[in-house]
């Protein structure tokens, strides 16, 4: 090139880049369409869209492919033995099938599933004493694998769980009806009368293994459960929507290194960590989807239709659940069409609502939302207990167990603009554990309203008055995307750093599968948290938030579990072992007294669920028990 | 030449030792227990309740010089830690997000710098006069412009208003045959991977999701090489040098050329490669405004977090970047300036 051609070359660059920049976006229009290779290129026809847009549904899906887009990190854990939060549940959902399920919204009537019969006293499927359950196992249904079920499935997709029982993890379900006791390492203390799990013998161990094979056996074409105690709720257990009742294939499980199904070895795979259980992030369930992948670079699950479903394929052939924290990210891609449903905050649904094609729509849900204290935080090494002292510079490990400092905290929140303005209406408080819908809910529990006199009374009176003088500082954490419990949290933190000018509280948030980690771990201070029920039974409320192994109560420290075992176990049990309804319902009542009088937790609200999605989908239901918003096999688009 | 290059190369190993000791410096500030994310081998080791004896194993309470030793021999493995906000070992994030980020930088360098250079060379030209001015305000306002401002004034129009270029880097059609079995990934960089694969639907896809953030960093950052550009310019074109060739009878246009532009070109070239770093680190904002999964968007969840092995992992990572890319600056110098290669 010569030397004087260089500065026009230089600017015919520039030139043919700035229209690099624009024409493309010109030429769109036209483009793919034009180079449309594959065919779920074809953008979707556009019928309902009103002509205010230019295009709205330009860059929509085609009708095979759904997108749900919620917040988070993505699940925590696909192994059904393991996973016990909505996150997860709603991919397990998609990938496998239970023995039973819900008759559509309903939460007390049962349908058959895997199962081709359900258990009544009527069949004789279930025996007069209501201690044992035989489910006939329907034939022909295929894994995603090829494989065909087996009632041998079904066993061993049980004692696995019941085996592997992790700790604060769903297993005491299984464990509580079958066995009598909690937690698997309880009932093999119980058997060789030992204090601690190291402690029990080999022998007990591979017994222990034997009275849970025993509990649940094969007998021809059906499966029976062998219950140690009549267990209302336990249908409720099985169905469809409780991740832990998603039945696997025992070949496939043992083949990639799940426990061998024998009753020496099972302690290997006991309370292990999740990444290490073999269906953390792979399936191989009787579902209506396969598992295509669970990416973590692009935070998305993507599960594709799998085509021998024994109920027929599903319509939807890919759906994509993707985790985008920010909301107007997800507004605009369902605006767009880009998606065809979002996870929204109550607040913004009324926004949601205006945008053209776009359905809105709340359902009952049987769940509440609550803050608990961690009593006993560990301060080594924790980013949210400032200095771990009581000197101004942080808090001290048992900063929460000070009843004062609880009290306090539950003055502190301002439950009228909660509701109101955070949630938009859309809730309303609850009195205790147990949430309006269930039976056993006292209304006129008392509770603690806002009011920042009596919170400075109590902050004035919490670890002898030093806590007032030498102020606090202490992080709170929110799970990432959820904007509900960060403005809870931002409340709180206003209204307790306007007491005392040394008061300071940070907020933060944590990506989902840590936060549930955290808590776990029992690393958090304060945390947001809601439980949504496994059935409809004021037992499944009152465990969780009270009984000393319960998934919450039993990680907020050795201060609330001492609590629990000294004053809520024994009134748990009563409420699960009788019948009588007075009796249950006199043991609830007291239970959601001690709840209010030790603070157990500030009792927050319970809310309608909102939903957003575009007038496409059609099929949408749901069930307030289940964990995933949308049950991909049901929708189809118009 | 070559010896240039080889004794630029010797001090690479210093400067590195340098940035890690830097690094490790900084790190003191933290108690043992919040390193420890930095030194175990897998997540469920840090939900472990005894942290007393995580520290011992991974001899967090040695002497300085010992620890120092440990830190360094597990990064020369590439262990960098597990993140916690990713979900994954750090350098596997890192790795995994980093083509993204390059992707978006290199397909912003290039309007950025020759854009830069072309308005900084008329501004010079044109200096004082009204064409001057105009530049001149139109790159300072977008200097000045906030970038998650001027981005979500970019998403605003071209995707809310016309529905050009959405966030994100694929569409859904595109990121199915991305997950196909039969895609390849070479590089990680969907355009380049899309061109191996010959797929044109994913290449015009990732391009379409490309110029928004491109667009938003173009504006951003046009002021900074256009300033440089122009005031060397000035200061070359009051050379003796110029004005003899002037005086001569050189023809103008020659002179800005030949004479002016390419000696004005050495001060653009450090800020040009300097900059690059500034894209790469730079993007955070604008790629969390349009979700895009690259290195920033990583920093950024993992700083909000207190995700500290991520956070120290990718300073160590950009850290690594500055030298190398400085160390390419340096050899650019000597290729553009013959006097660099001689002293």
């Amino acid at each position: 090139m010569k030397p004087n051609m260089k500065w026009w070359a230089l600017a015919a660059i520039v030139v043919v880049l700035a229209l690099v920049v624009v024409v493309p976006s010109l030429k769109k229009d036209t483009e793919p369409t034009k180079t449309a290779v594959t065919p779920v290129e074809q953008p979707a026809p556009a019928k309902e869209v009103t002509p205010v847009q230019q295009s709205p549904a330009k860059g929509a899906t085609d009708k095979e492919t759904f997108v749900y887009v919620s917040i988070g990190g993505g699940p925590d854990s696909l192994d059904g033995a393991y996973s016990y939060d909505t996150s997860s549940g709603e991919i397990i959902y998609q990938l496998y099938d239970n023995l039973i399920q819900y008759d559509g919204e309903s939460l007390d009537k049962f349908l058959p599933m895997l199962a081709s019969e359900v258990p009544t006293l009527e069949n004789g499927l279930l025996s007069e004493d209501g201690m044992t359950y035989k489910f006939p196992i329907r034939k022909g249904v295929k894994f995603h694998n090829g494989a065909t079920l087996t009632p041998e499935d079904v066993e061993y997709t049980f004692e696995r769980l019941m085996l592997s029982d992790r700790a604060g993890g769903p297993c005491w379900m299984f464990i509580e009806p079958l066995l009598g006791t909690m937690t698997i390492e309880e009932y093999a203390m119980q058997k060789a009368g030992v204090d601690s799990f190291d402690k029990v013998d080999a022998a007990t161990l591979k017994a222990v293994a034997q009275d849970v094979m025993d509990s649940i056996t094969v007998e021809g074409d059906y499966v029976i459960f062998h219950l140690a105690k009549p267990y209302p709720p336990f249908l409720g257990v099985l169905a469809k929507g409780s991740s832990w009742g998603a039945i696997m294939n025992k070949e496939w499980m043992i083949a990639n290194g799940a426990w061998d199904g024998s009753p020496d070895t099972w302690v290997k795979w006991h309370d292990i960590a999740k990444e290490k259980m073999v269906a953390y992030d792979k399936a191989n369930g009787t579902g209506p989807y396969k598992l295509k992948t669970w990416d973590q670079n692009n935070i998305q699950v993507v599960l594709e239709s799998f085509e021998d479903y024994w109920q027929g394929p599903a319509k939807i052939k890919t759906a994509y659940v993707k985790y985008i924290d920010e909301y107007n990210t997800r507004k605009l891609m369902l605006e767009k069409g880009e998606a065809d449903a979002i996870y929204v905050d109550p607040q913004y649904l009324s926004q949601v609502a205006q945008i053209p094609g776009v359905v809105t729509e709340t359902k009952n849900e049987v769940a509440n939302r609550v803050a608990l204290f961690n009593e006993n935080i560990p301060v080594e090494g924790n980013p949210d207990v400032g200095s771990g002292k009581l000197d101004g510079n942080g808090i001290p490990s048992n900063f929460f167990s000070d009843i004062h400092v609880r009290r306090a905290f539950a003055y502190s929140m301002d439950y009228e603009a909660l509701i109101d303005e955070v949630l938009a209406g859309l809730g309303s408080r609850i009195v205790g554990p147990i949430p309006s819908a269930v039976q056993f809910v006292n209304p006129d529990n008392p509770v603690y309203n806002f009011d920042l006199k009596k919170a400075e009374e109590e902050f004035k009176k919490a670890f002898n008055g030093e806590l007032w003088e030498k102020g606090f500082k202490m992080t709170i954490s929110y799970n990432s995307g959820n904007d509900v419990r960060k403005t809870s949290a931002e409340i709180i933190e206003a209204n307790i750093e306007s007491l005392n000018p040394k008061f300071q509280i940070d907020v933060r948030p944590v990506e989902w599968a840590t936060y549930l980690d955290n808590m776990t771990a029992g690393k958090t201070t304060m945390f947001f948290m809601g439980w949504v029920a496994d059935y409809a039974d004021a037992h499944n409320f009152v465990q969780p938030y009270m009984h000393s192994t319960g998934a919450f109560a039993g990680y907020m420290g050795q201060g609330s579990v001492d609590r629990a075992k000294a004053r809520y176990d024994a009134l748990v049990d009563e409420g699960i072992n009788n019948v009588d309804p007075e009796v249950r319902k006199e043991a609830y009542y007291e239970l959601q007294r001690l709840a209010y009088e030790d603070v157990q937790a500030i009792w927050l609200y319970e809310a309608l669920k909102p939903f957003a999605h575009r007038d496409w989908v059609k099929g949408f239901e749901y069930n307030p028990i289940c964990p995933a918003n949308y049950d991909f096999y049901k929708l189809w688009k118009e | 030449m070559l010896q240039y290059i080889l004794r630029r190369l010797m001090l690479l190993p210093l400067v590195i030792i340098g940035v890690t000791l830097l690094i490790f410096g900084m790190m003191q500030m933290l108690s043992p227990y919040q390193l420890l994310g930095l030194y175990v081998k897998s997540p469920e080791e840090l939900r472990n309740q005894n942290l007393d004896a995580l520290v011992e194993k991974y001899r967090l309470n040695d002497p300085i010089g010992t620890k120092y030793l440990n830190w360094v021999t597990n990064l020369a493995k590439g262990d960098l830690g597990y993140s916690e906000s990713a979900n994954m070992p750090v350098l596997n994030a890192l790795l995994a997000r980093f083509p993204a980020t390059l992707e978006l930088a290199l397909f912003a360098v290039v309007p950025v710098v020759l854009g830069g250079i072309f308005l900084g060379s008329v501004s010079a030209v044109f200096h004082n006069r009204p064409l001057d001015s105009i530049i001149r305000i139109f790159a300072v306002v977008g200097w000045s412009l906030p970038d998650f401002v001027f981005g979500l004034f970019i998403l605003m129009i071209f995707y809310g208003v016309l529905g050009w270029f959405p966030p994100g880097r694929l569409g859904t059609a595109a990121e199915m045959i991305v997950l196909s079995d039969g895609w390849r990934a070479f590089t990680g960089m969907h355009t380049i991977d899309a061109l191996l694969n010959r797929n044109w639907t994913v290449f015009w896809d990732a391009i379409r999701h490309l110029i928004g953030p491109v667009m938003t960093l173009t504006y951003l950052w046009w002021a900074y090489i256009l300033r440089i550009t122009r005031s060397s310019m000035l200061d070359v074109m009051n050379k003796d040098y110029v004005r003899t060739a002037l005086a001569k009878g050189v023809p103008e246009t020659t002179v800005t050329r030949k004479h002016v532009l390419r000696n004005a070109m050495i001060p653009v070239t450090t800020v040009a490669g300097i900059m690059v770093i500034g894209l790469l680190g730079g993007v955070v904002i604008v790629e969390t405004v349009f979700n895009y999964k690259g290195l920033g968007l990583l920093a950024a969840t993992a700083a909000q977090q207190l995700d500290y092995p991520m956070v120290l992992g990718t300073t160590m990572f950009y850290a690594f970047l500055l030298v190398v890319v400085n160390l390419l600056v340096d050899l650019a110098y000597a290729f553009i300036d013959p006097r660099v290669r001689l002293e």
